[in-house]
């Protein structure tokens, strides 16, 4: 069973709401993700977002952009990532999504990549700027055994196309909570609360809230009607602030953890 | 679900916060279209308001010195100075019929953004222009136009600096503000509908030079030559001439430096196709498919990609693409202020270069014809600079 099906499930069972972060891939460096990604899954975090940097993240609000920039400057690439999820591997299990942008894949060869994925142990993809008028072109190779599974995401104003997206969708739904960009701090859109409704009244899979969290209190309203939430943007931060301090890291995921299920 | 538009070209990749703005903008464009009242006020403004028809020159001097018929599509002689501002009046025709009150756009040299401060002023819409702070920097007048016409120029300050960059603020917004707000893209690129809706908004240079080629001659031109950066003044010269076969396209990419120093911006030489912007097309990256920076002495044409439907025209082999350097494009510049007394802008000098580089083989019967997208004016700074030796500031 795919990791992150797994782990969710797991959460399902013991009455839990699942909590994941995103990072950029290669920050503070590669040894230093690896690091953070083992003191993550060591807190509790249930899934992990890795960040593949882009040159034109359309998606990512300043945060996100600076540390992809940033993390390019470093050397970082898809390659170097695939050999840190290696490594990570070998003493660990924690469910890793790939957050990249379409380009990336399509340079690197889609089946190629594909297969890299299924090689290292990747678990999910989440590609922003792959609508799913644009999923075909990998929906074959994603048939492939012990391939990633497909995030899909929506939006407030996604409407009636929800269910058509919802239909074969797999590990867990990305609902966006506001118009625009991430780390856009603490603001959802006007109508969050009945469009997760809407979302969680269809979607078999868990439903998971990103965009403008920071902390448990953010989601205090919503929790009710979410399977789960995603910090990224206040995540960096905290990590740059803090020097990427293990303790810091590893005490911010358990707090928001254990305030998310109080 | 393909939602694939020029072979393997084209499509819609952006957020899924945005899927429903496109559908949306999609319908209406196409209904819009179909309205005639629409049409004749798109035609009204276009005759009235920017001075349309463009005369289609033919450049005697330069006819005599190559031996060849040398026609000039003149459109810098239109209101703001170049072709951008016939999409510019079609698209807030458009987001007017669609009840949106504020405008967006992404630019690059200026000129586009110009067009929509000058439209937005016209039909009193609120109007933001997002330009990389290089670009602010070095086309300050462009900037000071801009402000004068009322229009809020937002200094962009990730990445380059440059227009990708200004692009990718523009579609962030735009994917925050679609509710109120109408993004007036300038090129021919973009998710779809935009390439399409750029066309057919440029397609009136073809459609005027068509007839006023068959007036003057009695039958179609040889060749078809325009410049191509994004793509939309080309691909408004090549509009109505796609279906005559006979009839050869050439589009015209800058070389820059030269495509072996790796300073260029010719996405279709040795770009290999890639998705940015929206779409798929070819586009310039490196070994781990980022973008790579475009380098041209013209701001028009330093642009990493190109619209889909010119990638589809060149697999197809319908259209041919070339490319020039910025020191052949200057020379062809100066010349055409010498022959003829018309200062082109740098965008334009490059089809022109690759005209007079042809022009010699072709003899006194055949006919060309050579889109003139621009004035030089906003170029005069580069020029100058240029041609005092002092290199350019790209």
């Amino acid at each position: 069973m795919n990791r992150i099906e797994q782990r969710l499930a797991t959460c399902k069972q013991k009455g839990e709401k699942a909590f994941i972060t995103y990072m950029t891939a290669g920050l503070p460096s590669i040894e230093g993700t690896i690091e953070i990604i083992k003191a993550q899954a060591e807190a509790g975090i249930d899934v992990i977002e890795l960040g593949i940097p882009f040159s034109d993240p359309t998606a990512d609000g300043p945060v996100i952009q600076a540390a992809s920039y940033e993390s390019i400057c470093n050397g970082t690439n898809l390659r170097k990532v695939f050999d840190l999820v290696e490594e990570v591997r070998k003493t660990c299990q924690v469910p890793i999504v790939f957050m990249m942008y379409f380009n990336t894949i399509a340079h690197y060869g889609t089946e190629r990549f594909v297969d890299k994925c299924i090689e290292v142990g990747v678990d999910g993809l989440i590609i922003p700027d792959l609508p799913m008028e644009e999923q075909f072109q990998m929906e074959e190779y994603l048939k492939k055994e012990g391939a990633p599974v497909m995030m899909q995401l929506v939006a407030p104003v996604s409407a009636d196309r929800i269910p058509v997206i919802l239909e074969n969708a797999r590990g867990f739904v990305y609902c966006v909570s506001n118009m625009g960009v991430t780390g856009q701090g603490g603001t959802f859109h006007k109508d969050v609360k009945s469009y997760l409704e809407s979302v969680k009244s269809v979607s078999k899979v868990p439903v998971m809230m990103g965009f403008g969290i920071r902390t448990a209190k953010d989601v205090e309203n919503l929790k009710d009607t979410i399977d789960g939430c995603i910090v990224g943007s206040y995540f960096i931060n905290l990590m740059k602030e803090n020097n990427y301090d293990l303790d810091v890291i590893k005490e911010y995921i358990r707090t928001f953890k254990k305030e998310l299920n109080a | 679900m393909k939602n694939k538009k020029y072979g393997e070209y084209g499509g819609q990749y952006v957020a899924e916060s945005l899927m429903n703005t496109l559908k949306e903008v999609e319908e209406a464009f196409h209904d819009a279209i179909k309205d005639p009242a629409f049409i004749e006020e798109y035609n009204y403004y276009l005759r009235e308001y920017v001075g349309r028809e463009t005369p289609l020159y033919f450049a005697e001097k330069l006819s005599k010195k190559y031996g060849t018929k040398i026609y000039l599509k003149r459109e810098d002689l239109n209101h703001t100075g170049a072709h951008k501002i016939n999409n510019v009046i079609g698209q807030i025709l458009l987001a007017k019929r669609m009840g949106k009150t504020k405008i967006i756009a992404e630019t690059g040299a200026g000129q586009h953004g110009v067009a929509t401060a000058t439209g937005a002023a016209l039909f009193n819409m609120e109007c933001t222009v997002f330009m990389g702070k290089e670009d602010m920097e070095r086309q300050e007048l462009n900037v000071f136009r801009m402000e004068l016409l009322g229009a809020k120029v937002e200094c962009v300050t990730s990445g380059s600096n440059t227009l990708k960059d200004a692009t990718n603020e523009a579609i962030r917004t735009w994917a925050k503000m679609a509710e109120d707000t109408f993004y007036i893209i300038g090129s021919a690129v973009g998710p779809h509908p935009y390439p399409e809706m750029v066309k057919e908004f440029q397609k009136i240079i073809s459609v005027e030079a068509k007839k006023q080629i068959l007036e003057k001659e009695g039958r179609l031109p040889d060749s078809v030559i325009a410049c191509v950066g994004g793509g939309s003044n080309s691909i408004g010269m090549f509009a109505e001439f796609i279906e005559e076969k006979e009839v050869e396209l050439i589009g015209v990419e800058a070389a820059g430096k030269g495509i072996e120093t790796g300073e260029h911006a010719a996405a279709m030489a040795l770009g290999e196709p890639g998705v940015l912007h929206g779409m798929r097309s070819y586009l310039l990256q490196d070994e781990d498919g980022n973008v790579q920076l475009a380098h041209s002495i013209s701001a028009g044409l330093d642009y990493p990609g190109v619209g889909p439907e010119h990638a589809w025209l060149k697999d197809s082999g319908r259209a041919t693409y070339v490319s020039v350097t910025d020191d052949e494009a200057m020379d062809a510049l100066k010349e055409l202020c010498r022959e003829e007394g018309i200062i082109p802008a740098i965008e334009s000098a490059h089809a022109l270069a690759y005209a007079l580089k042809i022009a010699r083989e072709r003899n006194e019967d055949q006919i060309m014809i050579i889109n003139l997208s621009g004035r030089g004016d906003k170029d005069v700074h580069t020029i100058a600079s240029y041609f005092s030796g002092k290199g350019y500031q790209n």
